[in-house]
């Protein structure tokens, strides 16, 4: 016994190093921890990030010649040129004069410009494709040439709750581009995000339609300044059964149930509808709720269920609800390419729309970015697009609409900088140059309703989006993207693809999300 | 590379500390036994050091850290020194603090990241599920309320239905007929009921298709977990154990335990994801792309009353009838159990036969003009049974961690016992059941508790095959979303929390039983 405890005080060398060892681990992996934190580790990944994906596509030198080339051809003046590294204020003072007048967007650039190389911004965003993430990075590194500060720019798909957790554990990046004006305020709730200075809101605000700032502003306060414009209400389809079938366009809701019905007697499966997409599955739901809610009711109805004064179980919203799930549901309308609806990716529906698996296909302007690689987009070509028609016995053109909107998490000169030029024209044109020439000059998929860009950047499709985008009457945005998150982004989506999928009746569901609503 | 650099230097520089800190107090513990003047010295000249650098830390007095230290470790050594002159303490209780002091100095910094890491998080999240979604106002138990009532979470509404559906009768009859087989097995034994394979068989699997009766008509989040506790953990040991004694000593043992075991080398993301593809569906003028579909719908291509049907039906009635004889022979010899085996095995025979004669088999349903069409299977979105479809993916990967761990008990079971068995006669089945499975008796209930804790909180699977929708939810998952997605913080917490109450039993179970296992 004696002999026993002697031996067990006293600690052999090689069990001691290996005490030693695991300790040491630990104390690294936690002290590692600390230095490396928000400023250190996460952009060194993203940067890697980000240059795995430019290498990808396209060696850097190439790009820049790409992208001097096609700027030049398009729209840019000389201030996008190279030779401007060194007065750069000035030709930016030119093309600001040629773009617009505002004079504290001058000011507000110049201070900024002087001193900011060699910081570093980071933006994360949902935009995670090879073009639409590979676009903002192009985009950005315009302004970064210039600027000198370093721009890197991280997609996720699941960006929602990526911020989240990312605001939480208190290691945002410096701008979010948020898909949600709902989720800006919450952010803003929480105080995570910082009031856009004056000054930035003065040089944006004006490029914008009005009302376009009022999303993202709370109690008084702007939170964010619009980045990107999607057009929500309209309709792709297949121009050649078009052609075969004789099919005209349908100018009214009226037309357009006839048009279905038409089509499907003569065999061809009108919709392909898809809901799935990852943890934001039933969004294609609650767009199709939206726009029809805009066109059987009307905007004051459908401001009042945004806002949770009109609940879900009312009859009227309960109606346009049955209204979807009705037509979706009828023998022979719907081409899934995933075996039912709730099954198939949102993003999947592209290819059977071009092969023919159906005629039409309801989704936002950013469609184009899923459409098969060569698909001809435009009059006459495989794949047009009508707009989302209303009722005619209204004859109104309400226009759904969504974008992002960037917020910054960072209170320095070089985030406001970066945020201004994000909300600017000269961000819109080169996005949409960079993204266009990424899609091998094909519709781009980007939109922008910036009043101040150079139009001819987009091609005549694109150029009738930005239209029906600036006219629109009644333009409403997104609703579940300005509900509380909760709902927005919770039992909206998950209550409604209950219902989608029949594992619920529309009654069961739109009373759960009622109850979810948050008091 | 700079990043590594530095972290590989911290590491270096971590691990030197803690070696000088662990061999130094192994050094000075080792000096109280033996040299008490100096112990003595040495250890509050340590704290005096300590006390300098705190005070010089806290700018209570300007000059130099070291020069604090110094002055501080001479202090304590003169004070040691002084107190060393009062007396020594007896060997005993110098002992005694020899191994006190290394105690806490091996035990003190592994409690400090447990309580860090887990303790006090664990702590904060009983905290946080008492307060409201943003974790500010007291709520009390209200968030457990939510738990509790919300039909999403917890569904015991249909709970009459148990008695109705086909499964609860199936149930009924496999426990009835393994109760039947016990007692007459019993009565002629002299006892009431005789545990045996022939008894025990049946009414396990009719107990576990009864938790299917009731899993399937109680529905809900909780429910749901509950139900993949009860199947992954029964069939991954079922099915481990049974691949342990069916490999274990013929030709190609090792191969076949490597290719059951090799699943485990998988991510659960990953699994999710093949899986995933196993479970497509296509539309059904499409051909089937996922596997099981496709085989489904193969099936279905067999129409009743054609040729490839009546061979079908021939081959099966062939077999009944082998299978009809087996039984015979069985029942002939007295061999109960082989008997049951047989008729258990033309089950399912028969139900092909039926299939093949009447409805059809496979997927195909009569299309609009009578000529037939691939019904596929909706795997994932078809509840309730989506459910275990999922939880098959787990079943998958788990099945190859208990063979190997039962694989190894089995193999473990001393000679002399199973040399003893046979020697009185005992056979192959009888060594088996009454020698082999109680020895391993404790490692079957260290198996299945680690899969208890394991599947209680299973996240991946779900969230990447179906986001939890379809009535998937499981607890971890709904966390995620309450508390990350949606911003509940004291629903998310209170999820967590029941999380925990859930998994601490199994765990408590377990380490006390290891404890056991290792006096």
């Amino acid at each position: 016994m004696k002999k026993h405890r002697t031996r067990s005080t006293r600690l052999r060398p090689s069990r001691l190093l290996a005490v030693v060892l695991a300790f040491g681990l630990v104390v690294a992996a936690c002290a590692s921890d600390d230095d490396g934190d928000d400023a250190e580790e996460a952009p060194a990944a993203t940067e890697a990030m980000a240059e795995e994906s430019m290498d990808e596509s396209m060696d850097d030198e190439a790009m820049d010649d790409d992208m001097d080339e096609s700027m030049d051809d398009e729209s840019m003046d000389d201030s996008m040129d190279d030779d401007m590294d060194d007065d750069m204020d000035e030709s930016m003072d030119e093309s600001m004069d040629e773009s617009m007048d505002d004079e504290s967007m001058d000011d507000s650039m110049d201070d900024d410009m002087m001193d900011l190389s060699g910081t570093k911004v980071t933006v994360f965003g949902p935009e995670s494709s090879e073009e639409e993430a590979g676009a903002m990075q192009d985009a950005l590194d315009v302004f970064a040439a210039h600027s000198g500060i370093e721009i890197v720019y991280t997609g996720a798909r699941d960006f929602s709750d990526q911020i989240n957790a990312q605001a939480v554990g208190g290691n945002p990046p410096d701008i979010a581009v948020f898909p949600q004006p709902g989720k800006v305020g919450d952010f803003a709730a929480e105080n995570w995000i910082l009031a856009v200075p004056d000054e930035v809101q003065a040089a944006i605000g004006a490029q914008w339609p009005a009302g376009s700032l009022d999303t993202v502003t709370f109690g008084g306060t702007l939170y964010g300044v619009p980045n990107k414009t999607d057009l929500k209400s309209i309709v792709w389809y297949n121009t050649s059964i078009f052609e075969s079938g004789g099919y005209a366009i349908p100018q009214s809701l009226e037309e357009l149930q006839g048009l279905m019905v038409q089509m499907i007697g003569d065999g061809v499966t009108p919709w392909c509808v898809g809901i799935e997409s990852g943890p934001a599955t039933g969004w294609t739901f609650t767009d199709w709720m939206e726009d029809l809610v805009l066109r059987i009711h009307d905007e004051n109805i459908y401001d009042q269920w945004v806002a949770g004064d009109v609940k879900f179980a009312d009859p009227r919203i309960v109606l346009v609800a049955q209204q979807v799930l009705d037509i979706w549901n009828t023998p022979g309308m719907v081409y899934a390419s995933g075996g039912s609806i709730a099954a198939t990716p949102f993003g999947d529906n592209g290819e059977p729309l071009v092969a023919g698996d159906c005629a039409m296909h309801r989704q936002a302007s950013f469609y184009a970015a899923f459409l098969p690689e060569g698909t001809s987009v435009g009059p006459g070509q495989e794949v047009d697009v009508f707009y989302f028609p209303a009722l005619g016995v209204k004859g109104n053109r309400p226009v759904l609409t969504a974008g992002t909107y960037v917020s910054a998490f960072r209170d320095a000169p070089e985030v406001w900088a970066v945020m201004s030029y994000m909300g600017s024209a000269e961000y819109a044109e080169a996005r949409q140059a960079a993204q266009a020439a990424r899609k091998g000059g094909g519709q781009s998929g980007f939109l922008s309703a910036n009043l101040d860009q150079d139009l001819s950047v987009y091609n005549d499709l694109e150029r009738s989006f930005v239209e029906i985008l600036q006219t629109a009457s009644p333009a409403r945005f997104d609703g579940s993207d300005l509900m509380p998150a909760a709902v927005g982004a919770g039992t909206f989506w998950t209550e409604g693809t209950s219902a989608v999928n029949g594992d619920k009746s529309i009654a069961e569901a739109f009373a759960a999300i009622d109850a979810s609503w948050p008091q | 590379m700079g990043a590594l650099g530095g972290a590989l230097i911290g590491v270096v520089i971590a691990i030197g500390a803690s070696a000088a800190l662990f061999s130094g107090a192994n050094w000075l513990f080792d000096l109280a036994v033996d040299r008490w003047r100096t112990f003595l010295a040495a250890s509050c000249a340590l704290v005096g050091a300590l006390v300098g650098a705190v005070i010089a830390g806290n700018d209570v007095a300007g000059g130099p850290l070291w020069l604090w230290a110094v002055i501080g470790a001479a202090v304590g050594a003169a004070a040691g020194l002084a107190a060393s002159l009062l007396g020594t303490p007896s060997k005993p209780r110098r002992t005694r603090l020899s191994e006190r002091g290394r105690l806490v100095t091996f035990l003190g910094p592994s409690l400090l990241f447990v309580a860090l890491g887990l303790v006090i998080p664990l702590l904060r999240s009983i905290y946080l599920s008492l307060l409201d979604s943003r974790a500010e106002a007291w709520v009390g138990l209200a968030n457990y309320g939510e738990i509790l009532t919300n039909p999403n979470s917890l569904d015991l509404s249909g709970w009459t239905e148990i008695f109705t559906s086909r499964l609860f009768y199936a149930a009924l009859v496999l426990i009835a007929v393994g109760l039947g087989i016990g007692m007459a097995v019993g009565r002629r034994r002299g006892r009431t009921m005789e545990a045996l394979p022939g008894s025990v068989g049946p009414i396990a699997i009719g107990l576990f298709v009864l938790s299917f009766a009731v899993f399937t008509t109680l529905r809900g989040t909780v429910i749901n977990n509950l139900w993949w506790v009860v199947v992954v953990t029964g069939l991954s040991t079922a099915l481990g154990l049974a691949a342990a004694v069916l490999a274990d000593g013929v030709r190609g043992e090792s191969v076949a335990k490597s290719l059951i075991f090799l699943p485990m080398a998988i991510s659960f993301v990953g699994a999710g994801i093949i899986w995933r593809f196993m479970y497509i569906a296509r539309p059904p003028q499409k051909p089937q792309t996922g596997f099981l579909n496709a085989i489904w719908v193969w099936l279905g291509s067999l129409r009743p009353r054609t040729t490839g049907a009546w061979v079908a039906v021939l081959i099966l009635a062939l077999a009944t009838v082998l299978l009809a004889g087996l039984c015979a022979f069985g029942v002939r010899r007295r061999q109960t159990a082989f008997a049951i085996g047989a008729a258990v095995t033309a089950v399912p025979l028969l139900w092909l036969i039926y299939r093949f004669l009447g409805p059809g088999l496979g997927g195909s349903v009569p299309g609009p003009t009578g000529e037939p069409i691939a019904g596929t299977i909706l795997f994932l979105q078809e509840a309730p049974f989506n459910n275990v479809w999922l939880m098959v993916v787990l079943i998958w990967i788990q099945t190859g961690f208990a063979m190997v761990i039962l694989s190894a008990a089995i193999k473990a079971v001393p000679s002399e016992l199973i040399e003893a068995a046979r020697v009185d006669g005992a056979t192959e089945r009888q060594t088996f059941w009454n020698v082999i499975i109680p020895t391993i008796i404790p490692t079957i209930t260290v198996v299945a508790t680690t899969l208890i804790v394991l599947v209680m909180k299973v996240y991946d699977i779900v969230k990447v095959m179906t986001a939890g929708n379809f009535g998937t939810q499981v607890i971890a998952n709904e966390m995620w979303q309450k508390a990350f997605t949606e911003l509940n913080f004291g629903l998310g917490s209170a999820l967590a929390v029941v999380l925990f109450l859930a998994v601490v039993p199994a765990m408590a179970f377990n380490i006390r039983r290891t404890q056991r296992a290792d006096a």
